[in-house]
């Protein structure tokens, strides 16, 4: 009930990840049409009109991506990001694991249209039982003829390897990605150049989330006027959302774009676990800005509707917090998560991050002053913006979104503690 | 790759505008509006840059974004606002990042008082600190390397020293570990950085991390002085600075020069400067006594018993000189050999260089610049190690490679360090030289020379890369003169290839010892006087030896030179030394050869010398006084003039730059370049105005060979400076014994 499932239409079938049963629910037919009937020009025009939007959390259109790599002889790289380490996203684990032909298929599919002969997918270390359903999957589609060399006698060709990244979040930054595929340090690069220009090896790299490609078969096969059949103008299609914190069922759930949040929360996650309040929530994964009821509860879920109450949709990874959470420790959790994380290139990060969580671990030992709390919302604001890569914002946009909502909480974390400490 | 012409833009940087060349980045093009753009981890020696420390966040005009200007490319109409209300927050937030967890301990840190940081601070940064809490601590100072110390808690993670470790030096040995604020630079399992070109790292770091154990606590900025020179120690010649407090060098630091160093040194030239304060360092004249001890003689005693030495052996006397000799000593001495003593047994390397062919060889439109190699499509390097013989080039081998895709190909006797990069590495045995290259040259289509032999296939594969690339740079080993032919088989190849129609292509020779082609060109070699003019026949090195066993040479004068730990056949040198008549050392130290000599004079450090040396590309540079001469030792131009008078020749300059003026009035390929156009970067001879005449006398014996009197200036340019009477007798005019 709610649900509208595409990308997980068969999902809970048994045996899904072999080629046969993928095979018997018609998996496969769309890159037959592609390989065998289908223009490369059209089919990215296709990608390009469908309004796909990218699933790992920036949302940036997916065919126009595809659609900037220069044309012609060249060493072309798609680089299929399965580094999901945003907490609270699991959906392309799902992905992944219970349907892995549907990504080779749509990555097979992109690089036609993309012109790309070589792939790679880059899965989190973490993910190990993930990845060798991927690495099974792989030999089974090259088995098939579906990837290797001349894949149904189009002429074209793609070799697709599966690489186990060595567990860091910053290497789902798809710069620092690319690096650690290189056998670097999995440092975020400067940019531009921009990957579609130069990535990979140097070469022109299309850069897509799992769940992205997932949607390409579906595309290909009945195109982009059936997929804007879904979803909002803005934000065609569908979302699996990944839902977690203290609700009932928490769990992946498809649905389309534009969906109110309540639904997702109340009816598909079952409510607020022990029917306690809803105090707030992430709307798009740990770096989104935190939304509360009023804010966010009957809002569509889509990009546009996020954005608008000023946040994001992210990854499309709900985190429900009910009335009890202690926002000062969700706030130090957070921060906690990005300072671990911060790679050390750029200052602003690297010491921002570590700034704030002694900042914020002082609040709860009695070592602060309300003066603290707008030293914290300065050094957010002095990252915001200011690094090199995105993984600053997203400890500094949750952060400051905690103080600035939530600040009289804060006030009274410092006096309890300081009464604490004086008694 | 070709140097690409780029046009002028103009931008408007603070309310300025500024021309900048199109594609240069904003941090660079701000400077030439008087606009100072703080950086930390921008370097463009490093290569590309990285945009890490986001100290250079400056506004731009139609960006949304404040853009970092160390990687911002400069476009026509850009404005920039390196002083908005955005801009100056962003700096102030960085400076306060980057304090966050530096332990401020300037009073106690050798950086402080000429720290990138403590300026930028004091410059960009919010002037007071909002930070309260405990900063990360490390185990400091630990030992990086046996002469570098490393402070990690005062780092800040600019990346410098790893990048210059990974994408210059290519050592690939310094690392940043862990992540996020933990992270620190180090070597894998703790191994001790251990490679030719690391004390760079100690001037990259913008802070006090990296610092030398032998500059550590020694100095404080308010009490020191640079003074710039030239290193002497290879033919490198890299341009430093010389640190000095109470008249000692403290350090040695490199002076950038893009035509010669790029800016780099080796730690050779880097920390070798120790010796200057040597213990056993020789500070006055000394004569050896019977049991085989030095005993110290005053200077006039011992110029009268080396003029009596060698007027005794009157033609039968030879000089070798080396090392660090200039210009004006090289030429002093061949006054003094050639001049006074009527000798023509004078050398400089123990390779015989063919005068006819090295005439040819030294034509202007044949030379390669240092910094054509940058640009060179393919690159030939053949009986050189650059590592060992000039470092610097390797560095720069290196970078052609890397930056701008240039084609290595290595031929040699030995392995070298570029061997891995190159594209061929091909071996010959020990004397094949003349072979391999010969088998280059025919492949390549030279008259005379036959296709075939044991060499042919991989002379096959090269001469196909150089045919195919554009501009070839040839970076040789003097050593090829060792073996007959293979020099003119080179020269062949150089013709083939017509390395001498292009701008970008040409020849370097990598001489034996560090002014090798000055000491050459002011007439230190037999057959060849004063810019290679003709001159009478004579004994090469391998001859003075010889000469010196057989009795034939009764005396000799080695300046700076030390045959038996550098020459080939060392045992034969320490033989001939022992059996000469009357041995002279000019040296630094009692050397292997100077332990056979009856007078040893001391010798100035390049710390404390001044004169002219050439460069191996031809550029005049100046060797300044940094430190004061040691009490006891005399300047080696004031003394050979001393000693020249002695003998009966007497000159007329009586200062060094007096001695320097009559240099280059007498070395026609110097046409009288002044002291002041030499400047503080020098300047190629073949860059003079006056160069062009060379290339037309190239096939005729240029200067005055033979004939009478000074030989002809060239048109154009300054008038001649030549003196009247600057000499008795005109050296070429004498009969050679």
């Amino acid at each position: 009930v709610g649900e509208t499932r595409l990308l997980f239409r068969n999902i809970d079938e048994p045996g899904l990840s072999s080629i046969d049963t993928y095979k018997r629910l018609g998996g496969y037919q769309s890159l037959h049409k592609a390989f065998t009937e289908m223009d490369p020009d059209v089919l990215l025009r296709e990608l390009e009109e469908s309004g796909l939007r990218g699933r790992g959390g920036a949302g940036f259109s997916m065919g126009k991506k595809a659609s900037f790599l220069p044309r012609g002889e060249m060493d072309k790289y798609l680089c299929c990001n399965a580094d999901e380490s945003e907490p609270g996203a699991f959906k392309d684990r799902e992905l992944m694991q219970k349907n892995p032909h549907q990504l080779i298929e749509g990555i097979a599919i992109a690089c036609l249209a993309a012109d790309i002969t070589r792939a790679f997918i880059f899965i989190r270390g973490e993910y190990a039982l993930q990845a060798d359903i991927l690495d099974a999957a792989v030999a089974e589609a090259y088995d098939a003829g579906f990837l290797g060399d001349d894949i149904l006698g189009s002429g074209h060709s793609l070799a697709l390897v599966v690489h186990r990244g060595a567990g860091a979040y910053i290497c789902g930054e798809e710069t620092a990605l690319l690096d650690a595929l290189e056998g670097k340090r999995g440092n975020p690069r400067l940019k531009p150049p921009f990957p579609a220009v130069q990535g990979l090896y140097g070469g022109p790299t299309l850069i897509n989330n799992v769940e992205t490609l997932s949607n390409v078969p579906g595309i290909a096969a009945n195109g982009a006027e059936w997929f804007k059949g879904f979803g909002t103008e803005q934000s065609p299609g569908t979302k699996v959302v990944s839902i977690s914190g203290q609700v009932k069922r928490p769990g992946n759930y498809e649905v389309e774009l534009g969906v109110p949040v309540r639904m997702l929360i109340e009816e598909l996650a079952g409510g607020i676990a022990e029917d306690r309040e809803l105090k707030c929530f992430f709307p798009g994964g740990s770096s989104s800005p935190i939304l509360t009821a009023e804010e966010g509860l009957d809002k569509p879920y889509s990009f546009e509707a996020m954005a608008e109450a000023g946040s994001m949709l992210g990854s499309g990874s709900i985190i429900v917090c009910d009335e009890t959470t202690s926002i000062v420790e969700l706030a130090l959790r957070t921060a906690r998560f990005y300072h671990h994380e911060s790679c050390g290139k750029c200052s602003p990060c690297r010491e921002g991050t570590n700034w704030t969580v002694k900042m914020l671990e002082r609040v709860l030992l009695a070592e602060a002053t309300p003066i603290d709390l707008d030293l914290i919302t300065a050094v957010q604001a002095n990252i915001t913006g200011n690094c090199l890569c995105v993984l600053g914002d997203s400890m500094a946009a949750p952060v400051s979104a905690m103080v600035a909502k939530f600040r009289p909480e804060f006030e009274e974390a410092i006096e309890r503690a300081t009464l604490k400490a004086a008694a | 790759m070709a140097r690409q012409i780029r046009n002028a833009v103009t931008l408007v940087v603070d309310g300025r505008e500024v021309v900048a060349p199109e594609g240069s980045m904003l941090v660079d093009a701000a400077k030439g509006g008087d606009v100072e753009i703080p950086v930390f981890c921008y370097e463009p020696k490093l290569g590309e840059p990285v945009g890490a420390c986001r100290m250079c966040l400056v506004e731009i005009e139609g960006i949304p974004k404040l853009q970092t200007a160390c990687s911002t490319p400069v476009r026509d109409g850009m404005v920039v606002y390196t002083q908005s209300e955005r801009a100056r927050e962003a700096q102030n937030a960085v400076v306060e990042f980057l304090l966050v967890n530096h332990p401020l301990d300037c009073p106690v840190c050798d950086k402080g008082g000429e720290c990138p940081l403590q300026d930028i601070a004091m410059g960009w940064g919010p002037g007071k600190s909002r930070m309260r809490d405990p900063k990360r601590h490390f185990r400091k100072p630990l030992e990086l390397s046996p002469l570098i110390a490393i402070d990690r808690e005062r780092c800040i993670l600019c990346y410098r020293c790893v990048r210059f470790s990974q994408e210059v030096a290519e050592d690939e040995q310094l690392q940043l570990l862990e992540r996020g604020d933990r992270s620190f630079v180090g070597t894998f399992e703790e191994r001790p950085y251990v490679a030719p070109f690391h004390g760079n790292i100690i001037e990259l770091c913008p802070v006090g991390a990296l610092t030398s154990y032998t500059y550590r606590f020694r100095a404080r900025p308010w009490d020191i002085e640079d003074a710039g020179t030239v290193c002497t120690l290879c033919p490198s010649q890299c341009n430093i600075k010389v640190t000095v407090r109470d008249e000692h060098v403290m350090r040695v630091l490199a002076r950038d020069n893009a035509e010669v160093d790029d800016g780099w040194l080796c730690d050779k030239g880097r920390f070798g400067y120790q010796m200057i304060a040597a213990e056993d360092r020789i500070t006055e004249p000394m004569a050896r006594a019977g049991d085989g001890s030095l005993k110290a003689i005053a200077w006039e005693e011992a110029l009268a018993r080396i003029a009596k030495g060698l007027e005794a052996a009157g033609a039968e006397s030879a000089v070798i000189a080396g090392g660090g000799a200039t210009n004006e000593e090289g030429w002093l001495l061949q006054e003094i050999f050639r001049g006074a003593l009527g000798s023509p047994h004078l050398a400089c390397s123990p390779s015989s260089p063919d005068p006819g062919l090295l005439r040819r060889l030294s034509s202007p439109r044949l030379a390669a610049k240092t910094a054509h190699i940058d640009f060179a499509d393919a690159i030939l390097l053949v009986g050189c190690d650059p590592l060992n013989e000039s470092p610097i080039l390797d560095l720069r081998i290196r970078k052609a490679m890397r930056r701008n895709g240039a084609r290595l190909l290595v031929a040699g006797e030995r392995p070298t360090t570029l061997d891995g990069g190159a594209e061929q590495a091909c071996r010959y045995k020990p004397g094949d030289a003349t072979a391999f290259l010969s088998a280059l040259a025919a492949e390549l289509g030279a008259d005379g020379f036959e296709a075939g032999g044991p060499h042919a296939e991989p002379a096959a594969s090269a001469a196909a890369t150089l045919k195919g690339a554009g501009d070839a740079v040839i970076v040789w080993g003097e050593r090829l003169w060792r073996t007959p032919g293979a020099v003119e088989a080179l020269a062949a190849i150089a013709d083939a290839l017509g390395l001498d129609a292009s701008h970008g292509a040409g020849m370097l020779e990598v001489p034996e010892s560090a002014n090798g082609r000055g000491l050459r060109e002011v007439g230190l070699l037999p057959g060849a006087g004063p810019g290679l003019a003709e001159a009478p026949a004579g004994r090469d090195a391998a001859g003075i030896r010889a000469g010196l066993a057989g009795d034939e040479i009764q005396a000799a004068l080695l300046f700076d030179a030390n045959p038996v730990r550098d020459y080939p056949q060392s045992a034969d040198w320490a033989a001939a030394l022992k059996s000469a008549g009357f041995l002279v050392s000019v040296s630094m130290f009692d050397d292997e050869s100077a332990k056979f000599a009856d007078i040893v004079l001391p010798l100035e450090s390049y710390a404390e010398k001044e004169g002219v040396v050439t460069h191996p590309d031809g550029r005049l540079q100046r060797v300044r006084r940094g430190i004061e001469v040691p009490d006891g030792i005399r300047p080696g131009w004031r003394w050979l003039l001393d000693l020249s008078a002695a003998l009966g020749n007497e000159l007329e300059p009586d200062s060094q730059p007096q001695v320097w003026d009559a240099v280059a009035d007498s070395v026609e390929l110097y046409n009288a370049i002044s002291l002041e156009d030499i400047g503080g970067t020098g300047l190629r001879w073949q860059d003079h105005q006056l160069a062009a005449a060379f290339e037309e006398g190239a096939g005729a014996a240029p200067g005055g060979g033979g004939g009478g009197g000074a030989p002809p200036r060239r048109g154009g340019g300054r008038p001649p400076r030549l003196r009247g009477g600057l000499r008795r007798n005109p050296p070429a005019m004498r009969p050679s014994a």
